[in-house]
């Protein structure tokens, strides 16, 4: 009897080191990706990274039901973007002093190095219906069936969105070169 | 293919391998220049995204999954996962009770500390490789300097042992890793200057302004990394 508890101890700590093994590999392979679109999507340092925190608080809760490591990205960015919304859901409902709201600073992704900041206001301020998906393909790398399943638009619709987001970002550096302003790429 | 949509499809995947498109631009060099212009904005954009990561979100993002876990094992663990753990437990204390060398509260946070899973995960927040410089660095709040040839530290991360914040370096030996433990010596309870367990031997000593712990599987090792801190590791004030 004493040796079968031992072996079940056992056996339950294996289990408990794979999963945190495939956590690990998780956190270490995907979390500047993760940090760097949630900071594109919420503009803000300080909620990206807790929202972040949140999001991987959550993928190691439910790191059972991720089957395959190769969908790992998608299903990080829905669980992301669920953690996103629930912000917002939180501040529709909850009754709070104007002081404990959060301003998002404008200035937190164009000030952060001097190098890209032109491109980096213009990115910014894109409308998120134009960001989101851009940002969706160049930093996670998704296809537009991938962007099209995430944001549950057709795929049309986000083809089109891609289009308007770069040639926004075209036609803004052009008016900035007209102003006799210098780009750094 | 006409302008419009060869351009809609560029600016909506600049790495399109739409076999339309690519003979569009083979036949019209005006389209392969466009084509090549967004690529150069794409791959603009592309670094321009790339901000900089907090340096601790590794390590905090793979330190709250621990404590979510520690809460769980306590709420959600069934009764005879807790039973389990309790023969363990009651196995290793009596082990340490009927043991040659009884270990204090310290020490059995030390040998906690370098247990197979904490150690690799440590080595994994940094990434297996540290330098010297980010060693000292970390060395400096300890007031100490490492002047000379100390050999590859694998990690080095703060930790707290009993309640006392301390450094814990983990340096490659010939064979196998070594744990070294700073500590202020102002700070330190009492530790015996040799203890072990049954795989592990360690020992403590004052050097200058800290007292340092040393603990790994061989005692030659361990006291090469003794001999290797006192000639090389220098703690003022």
């Amino acid at each position: 009897m004493f040796s079968r508890k031992k072996k079940q101890a056992a056996s339950v700590s294996s289990d408990m080191m794979k999963k945190q093994k495939r956590y690990e590999a998780l956190v270490k392979g995907l979390h500047a990706d993760v940090y760097r679109y949630a900071l594109w999507l919420i503009k803000d340092k300080a909620i990206a990274e807790d929202v972040v925190q949140e999001t991987f608080l959550r993928a190691w809760k439910s790191i059972d039901s991720l089957n395959d490591e190769a969908a790992a990205k998608s299903w990080l960015i829905t669980i992301l973007r669920r953690e996103n919304a629930r912000r917002f859901e939180r501040k529709q409902f909850d009754l709070v002093d104007i002081d404990d709201v959060a301003v998002a600073d404008p200035n937190d992704i164009n000030d952060m190095v001097l190098e890209h900041r032109e491109l980096r206001k213009i990115m910014s301020s894109l409308s998120e219906e134009y960001r989101e998906p851009l940002m969706l393909q160049i930093i996670m790398g998704f296809t537009g069936d991938e962007i099209a399943e995430q944001l549950n638009l057709n795929k049309n619709t986000v083809m089109t969105r891609l289009f308007r987001a770069r040639n926004q970002i075209k036609d803004a550096l052009l008016a900035k070169q007209d102003m006799g302003a210098t780009i750094n790429g | 293919m006409d302008e419009l949509t060869f351009r809609r499809t560029i600016y909506a995947d600049p790495n399109t391998q739409d076999p339309a498109v690519i003979e569009a631009a083979k036949q019209d060099p005006s389209k392969q220049a466009f084509w090549n212009d967004t690529k150069a904005l794409d791959a603009q954009i592309t670094a321009a995204t790339k901000v900089p990561v907090p340096d601790d979100l590794v390590e905090k993002l793979l330190l709250k999954q621990s404590f979510e876990d520690r809460e769980r094992s306590v709420n959600k663990r069934p009764w005879y996962i807790a039973l389990a753990a309790s023969v363990a437990l009651a196995a290793v204390l009596s082990f340490n009770l009927i043991g040659l060398n009884p270990s204090t509260g310290l020490a059995s946070d030390v040998f906690a500390h370098v247990d197979h899973a904490y150690m690799e995960k440590e080595i994994m927040m940094s990434a297996g490789n540290v330098d010297m410089q980010s060693v000292n660095a970390k060395l400096a709040s300890f007031n100490g300097a490492i002047t000379g040839d100390f050999g590859e530290v694998v990690s080095a991360n703060y930790c707290y042992l009993d309640k006392i914040k301390s450094l814990h370096l983990i340096i490659k030996g010939e064979n196998g890793l070594v744990n070294m433990f700073v500590i202020p010596k102002s700070l330190t309870e009492s530790i015996q200057e040799s203890f072990s367990n049954a795989a592990l031997i360690g020992t403590s000593f004052l050097l200058e302004s800290a007292k340092i712990i040393i603990v790994g599987e061989d005692r030659a090792e361990v006291n090469k990394v003794q001999q290797n801190a006192i000639n090389s590791i220098t703690f003022s004030g």
